[in-house]
C-alpha cells in the first residue's frame, strides 16, 4: 500500500483488536507526512465555517444578513491551504477520480452528526460530465443516501472558478430544481467541494427556500 | 498550428476542432493508446481514465487522441561549435553511428564511465540536423538532462532546443533539438527521425513498458535509435548477443586511464558510530583540500551521518542531498562549482554527474540498494577528469556480498579490455 498523494510506502497494518473487529479499523489512506499538511478547522464563524478564533459572526456573513439572507451554518472540516488547493487541482482538474477516497470516511461521519432529512450535493454543468467525467462533490461523499434533485441551467458555460468575487456575487440564479419535487416543510443539507464566497450555495439555498423547504444547512470539505 | 507537428493532444470527445488532425480512439480494448498500459482507474457511469500515464494529463474514456504529423519543418542550417577532436576509439564509434543514421537502424553504445560518449553523439547529431532530421536526446533521469543541457546548447549554439521535463517551467514550443525526460515522449507521435536513450539501463526506464512503448511510439516508423549505456542491462546485452541489436563497445576512458578500482574496508556497524577507518580517510582527503561525494544507501541516513560528519570536521563546507529535496539541483549545482566540498547523497548522483578530481567513499556498500550496475556507476564518477584520471574508491561494508564482487570483476574485465587499446 502507498500513500495516495506522495507514492511513499505506507505503513499501516491493524492491531490484533483491529483484526478480530473489536476495535473498528480504517484503512489509512495518506501517510502521516502528506495527512500534517491539511489543517483542520477546529472553531469557525457560525454562519460560513471560516477558520477563526471564535464562532462569531464574520464580516462576510454579516453583510449577507443585511442583503436579507438566512445563513447557512455552514461546517467545514479544511482549510482551504496549499495542500488542500494542490488537492483539488489533481482530484477535479486533473481528474484523478480515485483521490475520492481520502476524505470520504471523515466527510461521510460529520454528515451523519447533521440532523437533516435530505442530503443534496452541489451539481456540476453537462459539459463537465462529459469532459471531467464526475461530479467531485456525489464522489467526495460516495456510499451515503442523497437526492441529486438539483441541476444547471443549461445557458451555464463556464466554470465558477474563472471569475472573481464581484463577478460571482452579480451572477443570476445557476440552479434549476428537477420537476416533482415536492420539499415542503424539509430540513435540507446542502454539500460542496469547496466554499469560497458562498455564492453557489446562497444560489441553491434560495430555490429550495422558494420550493417551501423550512431550513437549508451546507457543508463543505475546504473552507 | 506549428506547436502539434509531432505532437499528441488528448482532448475531450465533445470538443471540436477546426484544424487538421488525426483522431484516434484513446482506449482500444480498454488499453490506452498513448501509454499502451492497462491499468484503468473506475469513473462514474461505465466511464474509465488511464491510470499509468495520468502525470501527464489525464486520458479517459470521454477523450480521444489527436495528432499531427511531422513535417520536417526546419532550415537545415546547423553550426556545430564543438572544438573538441575525438580520440581514435571514439571516431570509430562516432563513424558507426553516422552508418546507424544513413541505414535507420538500432545501435547501443556500450562504453565506460567517462568514456566521452556525449562528444561522440556530436557528429551524429550535427549530420541529423543539417539533413532537416528532427532529433530527441532523452534520458531517464533528470540530472543527466540538467547536465547535458548547456553542453548541448554550447556544441549546437545556432541551433534552437527546447528542454523537457516534469519540473521545468519552460513552454513547450517546436524545434529541431529536444532535450527531454522519457515520460516526455508520451506526448509526441511519430516525430522524430533519431532518438537518443541515454542512461537506458537506469530507473526508471529499464524494465518499465510504459517508457519504452513511450520511446517506440515517439520515433518514426522510419528512423535511428541509439542506446547509450556504460551497464547495459541482460535484456539488452542479450539482444546484442543474437544479434537482433549492433553494438558498438568503448573500454577505455577519453583520456586513455583505466577504471579506478573498488576496494573495501571492513568496518563495524556505521549507523551506531562513524568508523574510525573512515574519519581517518575523511582528515587524508581533507587536509589534501581534496573533494569527495559519500553514498549511503537510504535517505533516513543522509541526516545522521552529514551531522556527524560536521561535528567532527567542523571547518568543511558540505550538505546532503536526496531526490525529493527541493534545492537538489542547487546543492549539486554548489558541488560542482567547489562550493562545497562534499556532498553526502543517495543513489541519485550514481551517475550523469561530473564533478571533476572527486573521491568516493561508500557507507553500507553492502545493502541491498548497492546493485552491481550501481556500484560500477559510482566508482564511475571517480577520476574523470584529464588532469586527475585516478582516485579513490572505497567501500565500508561490514561483510563482503557477491554484489560487490561482481561490480569488482565488471571494472577489472573492462580494465583487461581497455589494457589491449593501450590504456595505463
Amino acid at each position: 500500500m502507498t500513500c495516495r498523494l506522495c507514492q511513499e510506502f505506507l505503513d499501516d497494518h491493524a492491531s490484533l483488536l483491529q483484526t478480530f473487529g473489536f476495535i473498528k479499523w480504517q484503512k489509512r489512506q495518506i501517510c502521516q507526512v502528506c495527512e500534517a499538511t491539511f489543517s483542520l478547522i477546529k472553531t469557525g464563524c457560525l454562519g460560513c465555517g471560516r477558520n477563526q478564533d471564535t464562532q462569531q459572526l464574520c464580516y462576510d456573513c454579516q453583510r449577507w444578513q443585511q442583503q436579507g439572507k438566512q445563513l447557512l451554518n455552514h461546517q467545514a472540516l479544511y482549510q482551504y491551504n496549499d495542500a488542500m488547493r494542490q488537492f483539488m487541482q489533481q482530484y477535479k482538474f486533473n481528474g484523478d477520480y480515485a483521490l475520492r477516497a481520502i476524505f470520504n470516511h471523515e466527510l461521510i461521519q460529520k454528515v451523519q452528526t447533521i440532523a437533516t432529512d435530505m442530503v443534496v450535493p452541489i451539481p456540476v454543468s453537462q459539459h463537465t460530465m462529459f469532459t471531467r467525467g464526475f461530479n467531485q462533490t456525489t464522489g467526495l461523499i460516495a456510499g451515503i443516501k442523497y437526492q441529486s434533485i438539483l441541476q444547471v441551467r443549461t445557458t451555464q458555460k463556464s466554470h465558477q472558478s474563472q471569475f472573481n468575487r464581484q463577478e460571482r456575487l452579480t451572477r443570476e440564479q445557476i440552479f434549476t430544481v428537477k420537476e416533482g419535487v415536492s420539499l415542503q416543510g424539509k430540513q435540507i443539507l446542502l454539500i460542496d467541494d469547496v466554499y469560497t464566497t458562498g455564492n453557489t450555495l446562497f444560489h441553491a439555498a434560495d430555490l429550495l427556500y422558494e420550493l417551501g423547504a423550512e431550513n437549508v444547512k451546507s457543508l463543505s470539505l475546504a473552507r | 498550428m506549428k506547436v502539434h507537428y509531432g505532437r499528441q493532444i488528448i482532448q475531450p470527445k465533445i470538443a471540436t476542432s477546426s484544424e487538421k488532425f488525426t483522431i484516434s480512439p484513446a482506449f482500444i480494448a480498454h488499453v490506452c493508446q498513448r501509454c499502451g498500459q492497462k491499468n484503468n482507474e473506475k469513473l462514474p457511469n461505465n466511464h474509465f481514465y488511464c491510470q499509468a500515464c495520468l502525470s501527464l494529463g489525464r486520458v479517459s474514456s470521454h477523450d480521444v487522441l489527436l495528432s499531427y504529423p511531422e513535417p520536417n519543418d526546419f532550415t537545415g542550417e546547423v553550426i556545430l561549435s564543438w572544438q573538441g577532436r575525438l580520440t581514435r576509439q571514439q571516431q570509430d564509434v562516432s563513424d558507426e553511428l553516422i552508418e546507424t543514421l544513413a541505414r535507420q537502424r538500432e545501435h547501443l553504445i556500450w562504453a565506460v564511465t567517462g568514456a566521452g560518449k556525449t562528444e561522440m553523439l556530436f557528429p551524429v547529431i550535427y549530420q541529423a540536423l543539417k539533413q532537416k532530421l528532427r532529433v530527441a536526446i532523452v534520458s531517464p533521469r533528470i540530472d543527466v538532462i540538467v547536465e547535458l543541457a548547456p553542453r548541448l546548447r554550447q556544441a549546437f549554439s545556432q541551433t534552437d532546443m527546447v528542454v523537457l521535463h516534469g519540473a521545468q517551467t519552460e513552454d513547450y514550443r517546436y524545434t529541431q533539438l529536444v532535450l527531454a525526460t522519457t515520460h516526455q515522449m508520451l506526448r509526441f507521435k511519430s516525430a522524430f527521425d533519431l532518438l537518443i536513450v541515454d542512461e537506458v539501463d537506469s530507473f526508471p526506464y529499464a524494465g518499465d513498458k510504459m517508457l519504452e512503448h513511450a520511446v517506440e511510439t515517439a520515433r518514426k516508423s522510419h528512423s535511428a535509435l541509439i542506446y547509450l549505456s556504460a551497464t547495459p542491462t541482460k535484456a539488452l546485452q542479450k539482444r546484442v548477443k543474437h544479434h537482433e541489436l549492433m553494438a558498438s563497445y568503448l573500454p577505455l576512458r577519453f583520456h586513455q586511464h583505466l577504471l579506478p578500482t573498488l576496494n573495501t574496508k571492513i568496518v563495524s556497524d556505521w549507523r551506531k558510530k562513524l568508523p574510525a577507518k573512515f574519519l581517518k580517510q575523511i582528515r587524508q582527503l581533507t587536509q589534501n583540500h581534496g573533494r569527495f561525494l559519500i553514498f549511503v544507501p537510504k535517505v533516513a541516513d543522509l541526516k545522521p551521518v552529514f551531522q556527524m560528519i560536521e561535528k567532527h570536521f567542523p571547518d568543511i563546507n558540505g550538505a546532503y542531498v536526496h531526490a525529493a529535496d527541493p534545492y537538489r539541483q542547487e546543492k549539486v549545482q554548489k558541488m560542482r562549482d567547489e562550493a562545497y566540498q562534499y556532498l553526502v547523497t543517495t543513489t541519485i548522483l550514481e551517475r550523469g554527474v561530473t564533478f571533476p578530481g572527486i573521491d568516493v567513499l561508500i557507507l553500507g556498500a553492502d545493502e541491498a540498494i548497492f546493485s552491481e550496475n550501481a556500484l560500477v556507476q559510482i566508482a564511475g564518477r571517480v577520476g574523470r577528469s584529464k588532469d586527475r584520471p585516478t582516485g579513490l574508491v572505497l567501500a565500508y561494508i561490514q561483510h563482503t556480498t557477491l554484489k560487490i564482487r561482481a561490480a569488482q570483476h565488471q571494472i577489472k574485465q573492462m580494465n583487461r579490455r581497455g589494457k589491449r587499446l593501450g590504456g595505463q
